[in-house]
This record gives C-alpha cells, structure tokens and sequence, in this order.
C-alpha cells in the first residue's frame, strides 16, 4: 500500500470535483441532519420522515446535475486522481442506480408511514440506519477499485444488520440481525483475504490494472494459478453475499423473515440490486482488459454460480410457510437470472455486453416495482392481522380487499414473469441478451431460466390459490390508504411498462452505453474529447446504440 | 373503422369487460353478452373479403397473402423491432370467426350465472371471460412472433380463474394443472422466439442476395418475428433448413420444431400430454369447457400450421414417423379412455383428445388433403364439441350429476333436447352428412396419399381408421344409456330445454349439419387456397434442404 499511500498528499479536489460527488455529500448531510434534528424538533416520526423526504429532495437535485454534466461531458472519475480509473466514478451506471435508489427510499418511506410510524419511537435511528446503508449502497455502484468497494459493502452492511434487529422486542429480529452479521463479518474476511492476496500478485486493487496484468502473471508461472482463482473467487464471495447467490445465501431468509417487511423490502432490491451492478461492473472492466483465456473460466464460474442460484432459490421456496421466507427465496432466485448476464460479460464481446447490461437495468428497475409491490402488500396485511407473516393470512383476501389482492396478484405473476406485466418482458431482454451472446454456453442458461420460470409458478401461485380460491371468515380490516395507493402504483405501472415499455427500454439501453467509456486498458487517465467520443459510439458502430446515446 | 376492423374486434371484449366493472349487478352480463356479441357481428363483415371470387384473388400466388393487415412498432431499443401486426389469411380467417361465434354462445351459457352453485363475483367472472376472448382471437390474428406469445400467455390467467374460482369439487386442482401445463409448453417457445430472432438475423447477414423481404420488397437486414417473413424469406428458410446450423450442437430445423411442437401439443392435446384436459374440462363451468374444447384446443392445431410447419417443413419431415405414433395413440387411447368413462363430462373430454390426434395427423403427413383435412377437423370439432358439452351442461343444471349409468330414458321425458343431443352426438361421432366425417374422411385419405413419400403412411392410416370404430362405439353406447330406454323416475319430471338452452343449441346443431352437407361452401373456400400456396412453400422448401443434404 506504500505507494498508495505516498501519493494520496498530491490530491487536492477542486469544486467541480466535488459537485461530481456532490448526491454522496447531500446524503452524508441528511444523514447528519437527521441524527441532530430530535435534539431541536423532537423525535415525531412524520416530522423525522419529512427531514428525510427534504434530504432525498436534495440528493435528488443534485444527481440530476451531476446526469447532467456526465450527458454532456461523459463519465468523471474523482478522488484519487494517481489511479487509472480513480477511486470513484460518476457515469451513467451509477446515476441510475443513485436515481433507482431514490425512488425506492421513496417507496419504501410511504410503506413504513402507513403501517409501522404510528408505533415506532425511533424514527430518527430508522431513518440515519435506512439512509445510510443507501448511501453504502450508491458507494458499491460507483467504483471499480476493489479498497473502495471493500470499505462500500462494509458501509452498506454494517447499517443493514441493525436495521433488520430493529423490532428490538422480538427474539426473531434479533436473531435474523446476528445471523446476518456474522455471515457478513464471515464474507468480508474472506473478501480481505482475497484482496490482500490480490494486491500481493498485483501490487494495485484496481481491477483494470488487474486485469491486464492477469494474463502476463499467470504466463509467468504455473503455481499462481489456483493462488490466483482463489483470490479471485474470495472477493467474488464478498458480493456474492450480497447478492445472496448460492452457497452464500443462508442468512437471507433468516435475516428477511425476521425483518420488518418494509426493511426486507428494501433489503430484498437494494442490496442485491447494488451486489448485482457492482459485479457487472467489475465483470465489465474485467472483461475490457484480460485476456480469453482467463474470461472463460470466469464466465463458467459465474454461469454455474447463476444456475445454482436461481435453482436452489426456486427450489427452496416451494416448501415454505412462511411469505417473507418464500419472497426471500424468490429474490434468491431473480438474482440468479441477473447475474446470467453477468456470465455473458465476462465471456463475450462489446455488443453483447451492451445487451446485458441494458437488460439488467431494466430488469431492475421492474424487481424494484414488483418487490415493493408485493412486500407492501405482505406488510399491510400483516399490520392488520397481529403480524402473522404465514401465507395461509392471504385466505379469501381477494373477496375481501380486492385493492390489496389485485395489485398482490399483479406483482406475483410478474415476478413469474409471464405476460401481460412486465416481469416478462425484462426476462425477455434477458433472454435475449443470452441469446445474443450465441454460444452454448448461454443458450443452456437461457433453458435453465425459462425451466425455473415454470419452477417458480407452483409456489407464486399458492399466494394467489389462497387470495382467490379460498374462503376465510375473518372480516375485512381497514387499510392505510397511503400503503394501498402505493401497492396499486407498483401493480398498475407493471402492466404499463409491458404495453410501453419502450421508454424503459430506451433508457437502459442508453445509461448502459455510456459504460463503455470511462475505463480503458492503459494507465494514464484519457483525454476528454476522446472518452466523448468513446461515449457516443460504445458499441462499435451500432446503429441502434448510437440512436439511443442521442435521444 | 374499416382500418382497425380486426383490432376493434379484438379488444371489444376488453373493453366491453373494463366498463362492466362499472354497472349495477344486474346489468353485467347483458353489457358482456353486448361486447362478445358485437365482436361477433363485426366478425361477419370479414366475410365481405374472404367471400366468392377466385381463390387467387382472395388468397393471392404466394403464401402470406394478407387481409385486414394492421402492423405498427411496438418495442424497438437495441436492435428488436417487436411490431403490432394483425392481419387474416385462410388459415386464421375460418378460427377467428369460430372464435367470436363460440364465444357469443359460451357468453349465453353463462346467462344462469345466479343459479350455479358458486355464484358470486359476477363481475369478475364475465370480465375474466371476456378477457379470454380477447387473448383468443389475438392469438389467431397475430403475425409477429413476439405479439402472438403475449396473446398466448394472456390467456392462461383468466383461464386458471374461471376454473378456479367457478368450478366444480376439485378445481383448485385442475385451475393449477392446466395452468403449469400450458407454461411448461410455452416456456421451450420462448426459447424458440429467442432463437428464431437471432438466427433469422444470422441468415440475412449470410446469404444477403436472396434475403428479400415479402414485405418491404428490399432484402431484408435484421433479424424478425414476422411470422410470413421467417417462413417466406428464402435466405431464412435456407439457412434454417440446412443440416449445417445448430444450436447447442443440434441440428436447428428439428430442434425448433420440437420446441414450438410441445407448446402446442400441450394444448391441442396429445398423449401423453393430455392429462390436464380431462381435469380442466370437467372441473370448468359448463361454458368454459365449452370455449376450451371450442376454441382453446384449436390453438395447437394452429400453431402447428402456422409456426412449425410454415417455419420449420424440415423439421416437420425429420419428426413425421414420430408424430404418427403420436396421433394414432392420442385416436385410439382417448376414443378407448372415453369409452371406458362413467362422468358423462369426461367421455366427452376424452373424446376430444380422439378427434384432436386427427389433427395431428393430418398434419404430420404433409399433404394438401392432409391439412385440409386437419382444419376441418379443427372447425367442425369447435362446433360439435362445444355443443357436446353443454348438452352435458344442461342435464346436469337438472340432475346435478353426471353419471352415465344413472341416466336413462331422458329422450321421451326432455324430447327437444334429445333431439338436439342425438344430432351433436352424431356430429361428434362423424356420421356422413354431419360435420365431424368430413375432416376425418380427409384426414385418413391424405394420410393414404402420403403413402410413397413414408412407408408408414398406410399403416397409419388404417390404425386410425379403426378409432373411427371405436367412436362410434362409445357414443352409440352413451345415447343408449342416457337417451334412450324407458324414463326412470327421478328424471320423469325433467323441464324441456328451454328458449335460452334452445337459443344455443339450434346454431350449432344447425352449422353441424351445414358443414356436413356443404363442407367446400362453408368451410373449404375459405382456406383451401392458403393451406395449398403453405404446402407448396413447405414441398419446395423441403426440396432445397433435401437437394443440399445430398450435394
């Protein structure tokens, strides 16, 4: 780390640097701001949200002008200038998903006024918990530097495992949180050995550096290989606990069930949305700097890894009773179809590495509506029913509060995937995406993911089974209309985004193009002309890309 | 209007079941028997262009000749152009018509919606309904690949609901089997429409010189859906049929087709596939079974003579002799199976399974008179099915069971509807001069005309003749047992069917007997000069693939 180290004392932001990361900085403030505000206003809980609301206004603001200057100016790396690829980056990638993330600390605020503020006492702590693994989360997303990404998950985790202990009076969340923490501790150890094992062959963590170096290192010699696949694997692990892919998935339906419903909302997208892009753009960078030889094996990896996933998680959630724990293998299962895109990175070349990214924003942007549709649904119907989270509490809803079944079917059949919602039509990109990169290997994962599409039906359905096909004689009970207003949203914008779905599919498309400019094989920092130039033509010569940059 | 005839026609149910939701209770079923019904007449103008003439006016020189035609774009981003395309040529024109016509008459039976034993949810019922019909003439008007599996899929939600909320004992069970059934065959066609774009796009990109497109008239540069272009583009139909392309090692003609077959084997059905339909039909309220047997069935037979054999004629070779085997064991096991059943609803479920392997098997040997046959089959068994079953459906709204054994005599105390009962009973039975001979005495003797080209051929045909028998035996043996003899004295004081059931029947009985005196007038003028401009695309098709194999 010397010379790491040696040159940090040459750095010296300017202002424009820091208005690059200037969403980060607004959210390090709401943050402050939150945590002193009781000592002013009190400790109200509308009064916390409404701070809260205030900060994510600004984060907001600011990160529609920093989308601003990337449109015109391309991607800014900042920070730590002495690095290729910098330690932060701010480009399209991460300004989607800093937008993605506002939108659901939206959603996932509204959720919890309507079913936990009036009995919460504190709201302040919930709030900097719930704000601060965010801004963890945006970290994961904007770099490619293995130190930063480390020090990221660990910002992003270390809020998650208290939040999810936060119905301090019950034994379930206090086990979820403990189990959740000591797998986290387990799998940031193991990232840091990696890491550190990584940065003894390589002598840098970034992983542009790495990757060109890869081949040359294992030419060399015969005994770094599997020293080398191990590193490699270890700091896989690190995100693959938080994507929850297989075998790293134990804590999820623990930590899930014992959550609150509006916490394992969040937990369910966010976290794993930030694993996901973080492994795409590590396997996007990867993929840009290292040799064949190497990608492939890669690529093997992370294929078996996605089939493994999407195939336990089905699996696993045919028997449970429990809906939080069959929703939590359910995500198990959509991370797996993401991270089939990540396999075709690694493997194949700029165009279709275009085609995954872009399928995987738009997919998560539909598993953001359709998890928070459906875990407002499980959370509202808990909150009126003494937080019975078995799935048997969903008897006979769909004649008693047709609101909150139709949107809970909407978002059922969606995370299916099958028409007409628009589950389908981002696993069609997906699809797709896999079919584009036509080779063997993809065309067996695109089998495996239509196969447990058909797995997952029996277990999606049995929630409906008990909505609609069975009597219940307990009586309706009022809804907060602010949570059922939100459910509907989510189902009705479901069907929306299939028959328009062009829209989505023009931005993925777009935020996915600009990915290719910001990182280059080669040391030295590009001029800006010719990282524009790469910006508006990311796909080689791709018309349709190129349409897409300009509109 | 005239524009968007075929659309208005399509989405009327829709629309019809959206402002349904708005009235009073009692209205319901009058503004849903207004929007099927309007679908219906608006269907008829259709006849205007597929009405008189020479055939070649009609159906013009080439296959995809195209009336009514609507194609707008739908979802673009990288590289998709996903149309909205509609159109009616002589394969989909005689079904869609079916279509809104057994639709009118379900929507009828479902007039004594109040009396059923599980009544409630009106509104949900006759909306669901419509939206079936709505995804039904979708599927048979679209041409876009992309368009017609939403159709496809659409359907499978109202139809799990309207049998497993309205339907009999065990319908939970049977709502979930059809549905994972029907899934399980379409999940393989969704890889299919991945790999038919991308290779498609391969094919242009590879013999660019003869990718002209039907449509444009400029050689084709992309990959497509059009359902006309994959099966009339000569660079796609070259490069599909040689022995040389592959996907996952396989060759790609067969492989496709085997894809795409199972979807719609499932649904047509087939044995070994066949097990969903008895369950489905019996569990299904009297007017579902009647739109499954009616129209749902069709579908298969459909897709077979517009994806697989239109698409993949290689294919269709390759898998010919299995196909057979297929077709005589579904005739002669179901025609055994009906005999052996004592629910009256089963027998006449299982009979399906019997006529629908006639479909098969016309199709397999891929003669003119083979798909002649193999349509007629489809449109007098979606006459006299539906017929079937609700004469099923009107003794058992009277005796509330229906067991055969338990019957008897009900010809002298119910003399109209006995009447009726004999007539469709014969139709299904295939009497000369009712509908149900034609097709199959086409059938059998397209299957004989296939004798020089596969050896099987003969053999085939006289197996299936025997089924012939074989129904013959089983429904002369339940009129015995429930129409004739001398009336028991439970059923003595039997109503007569009355107007509404009468309303139904006569059509029906009516076009039974049409079909069956003038088949060519009213069912072969409409189709015959597509399905012989298909087969000549498939025989030269199959030729070039055939004459490469060999150089």
């Amino acid at each position: 780390m010397t010379e790491l180290i040696a040159e940090i004392p040459t750095w010296s932001p300017n202002a424009a640097e820091f208005l690059t990361f200037s969403p980060e900085l607004a959210w390090v403030g709401t943050l402050c701001l939150i945590m002193l505000a009781p000592l002013a206003i009190g400790r109200d809980a509308r009064m916390t949200a409404g701070l809260a609301m205030v900060g994510i206004a600004v984060t907001a603001f600011f990160t529609f002008k920093v989308m601003g200057i990337v449109s015109t100016e391309g991607p800014k790396t900042g920070l730590t200038p002495n690095l290729a690829g910098g330690m932060l980056i701010a480009d399209n990638l991460s300004l989607f998903f800093k937008v993605l993330l506002l939108a659901f600390l939206i959603g996932v605020s509204v959720l919890w006024m309507s079913v936990s503020a009036a009995k919460e006492d504190d709201a302040p702590e919930f709030f900097v918990l719930l704000i601060g693994s965010a801004l963890g989360m945006s970290l994961m997303v904007s770099t490619h530097n293995i130190l930063m990404m480390m020090v990221a998950i660990e910002f992003a985790s270390l809020p998650s495992y208290a939040i999810v202990g936060f119905n301090k009076h019950k034994r379930i969340a206090a086990e979820a949180s403990l189990k959740y923490m000591i797998f986290g501790a387990v799998s940031a150890a193991i990232m840091l050995y990696g890491a550190s094992l990584i940065y003894g062959f390589f002598g840098t963590l970034d992983v542009t550096l790495i990757a060109s170096n890869v081949g040359p290192v294992l030419a060399a010699g015969g005994a770094n290989r599997l020293l080398i696949g191990l590193a490699m694997f270890c700091v896989f692990a690190g995100i693959a606990f938080k994507i929850s892919a297989v075998p790293f998935h134990f804590w999820c339906p623990d930590a899930f069930q014992g959550a609150k419903t509006e916490v394992t909302a969040w937990l369910s997208v966010a976290s794993k949305a930030a694993g996901l892009l973080l492994l795409m753009r590590l396997a996007n960078v990867f993929c840009q700097n290292a040799g064949a030889e190497v990608l492939r094996g890669v690529a093997i990896v992370i294929a078996v890894v996605a089939t493994l996933t999407c195939t336990i998680g089905n699996l696993a959630a045919y028997k449970q009773t429990s809906i939080k724990r069959m929703l939590a293998y359910s995500s198990i299962a959509h991370a797996g179809y993401m991270m089939a895109a990540a396999a075709i990175l690694v493997d194949a070349g700029t165009v279709e590495s275009f085609t995954a990214i872009s399928a995987v924003l738009a997919y998560v942007v539909v598993y953001m509506l359709m998890n928070l549709g459906a875990f407002g649904v499980v959370a509202l119907v808990e909150s009126r029913n003494g937080e019975d989270d078995s799935i048997t509490a969903f008897a006979g809803l769909g004649w008693k509060s047709p609101a909150l079944a139709i949107p809970m079917l909407f978002c059922l059949v969606s995370l299916v995937g099958i028409p007409p919602f628009a589950g389908f039509i981002t696993k069609w990109y997906l699809l797709a995406a896999l079919g584009e990169a036509a080779s063997g290997l993809y065309w067996a994962l695109a089998i495996v993911i239509v196969i447990n599409t058909l797995i997952s039906l029996w277990y999606y359905m049995r929630v409906v089974v008990q909505m609609f096909l069975k009597e219940s004689d307990t009586p309706a009970a009022d809804v907060p209309m602010s949570g059922t207003l939100l459910v509907n949203v989510c189902g009705i914008l479901l069907i929306v985004l299939l028959v328009l779905s062009n829209p989505l599919k023009e931005r993925a498309d777009r935020y996915s193009a600009g990915l290719f400019s910001p990182v280059v094989a080669g040391l030295a920092a590009q001029p800006d002309e010719e990282s524009l130039a790469r910006s508006n033509d990311p796909v080689g010569g791709e018309p349709v890309a190129k349409d897409a940059q300009g509109g | 209007m005239d524009q968007h005839l075929i659309s208005w026609i399509v989405f009327l149910p829709m629309i019809a079941g959206i402002v349904l939701l708005f009235v009073p209770r009692e209205l319901v079923k009058w503004v849903a028997l207004f929007g099927s019904g309007l679908a219906f007449v608006l269907s008829l103008l259709l006849f205007k262009t597929f009405w008189g003439g020479d055939a070649a006016a009609i159906f013009g020189d080439t296959y995809g000749t195209l009336h009514h035609v609507e194609r707008a774009s739908w979802i673009t981003g990288n590289k998709f152009n996903i149309e909205y395309f509609v159109g009616l040529d002589g394969l989909s024109f005689p079904l869609f018509i079916l279509t809104t016509f057994v639709s009118l008459l379900a929507c009828l039976a479902s007039f004594n919606f109040d009396s059923w034993k599980i009544n409630k949810g009106i509104k949900a019922y006759f909306f669901l309904f419509l939206l079936l019909e709505t995804g039904m003439l979708g599927v048979f008007v679209s041409l876009d690949f992309f368009l017609f599996y939403v159709f496809w899929e659409v359907m499978l939600l109202p139809m799990y609901f309207l049998i497993g909320v309205w339907g009999g004992e065990r319908r939970e069970y049977a709502a979930i089997k059809f549905f994972i059934f029907t899934l399980a065959g379409s999940v393989l066609m969704l890889v299919g429409l991945v790999a038919m774009f991308f290779y498609s796009a391969d094919a242009v990109a590879e013999y660019p010189e003869i990718a002209t497109s039907y449509h444009t008239g400029a050689p084709l540069t992309t990959g497509t859906f059009d359902l006309i272009e994959l099966a009339t583009n000569d660079a796609i139909q070259k490069y599909f049929g040689a022995a040389s392309t592959t996907l996952l090692n396989v060759r790609f003609a067969p492989l496709m087709f085997m894809f795409l077959f199972i979807g719609f084997a499932i649904k047509l059905p087939c044995v070994p596939v066949h097990t969903w339909l008895p369950d489905a039909h019996v569990q299904a309220p009297t007017p579902i079974s009647m739109i499954l047997a009616g129209v749902l069935l069709k579908m298969g037979g459909y897709g077979f003579l517009r994806l697989c054999y239109g698409i993949f004629p290689v294919g269709g070779e390759f898998w010919a002799g299995f196909l057979a085997v297929i077709a005589v064991i579904s005739i002669l096991y179901g025609a055994l199976c009906a005999m052996a059943q004592d629910d009256f609803k089963k027998l006449v479920a299982y009979s399906s399974v019997s006529h629908m392997g006639y479909v098969l098997l016309g199709v397999c040997v891929m003669t003119t008179t083979g798909f002649q046959g193999a349509m007629f089959q489809m449109i007098a068994h979606g006459i006299s099915s539906p017929m079937c079953f609700f004469l099923v459906g009107v003794i058992y709204d009277r005796a509330h069971h229906r067991q055969i054994n338990k019957f008897g005599g009900l010809w002298l105390s119910m003399p109209r509807y006995g009447s009726m009962a004999t007539l469709g009973f014969f139709a299904s039975l295939g009497l000369p001069g009712l509908c149900g001979f034609v097709g199959e005495a086409y059938v059998l003797l397209g299957t004989f005309q296939a004798g020089p080209k596969f050896d099987w051929a003969y053999t085939a045909a006289i197996c299936a003749a025997f089924g012939v028998v074989l129904t013959a035996g089983y429904i002369l043996w339940v009129i015995q047992r429930v129409y004739l003899g001398s009336v028991r004295e439970e059923y003595k004081g039997f109503p007569e069917a009355n107007g509404r059931e009468m309303l139904i029947l006569a059509p029906l009985g009516a076009l039974c007997i049409l079909l069956g005196v003038l088949p060519k007038q009213t069912v072969f003028d409409f189709m015959n000069g597509t399905l012989n401009l298909l087969v000549d695309q498939m025989n030269a098709v199959t030729q070039v693939a055939m004459a490469a194999t060999g150089g």
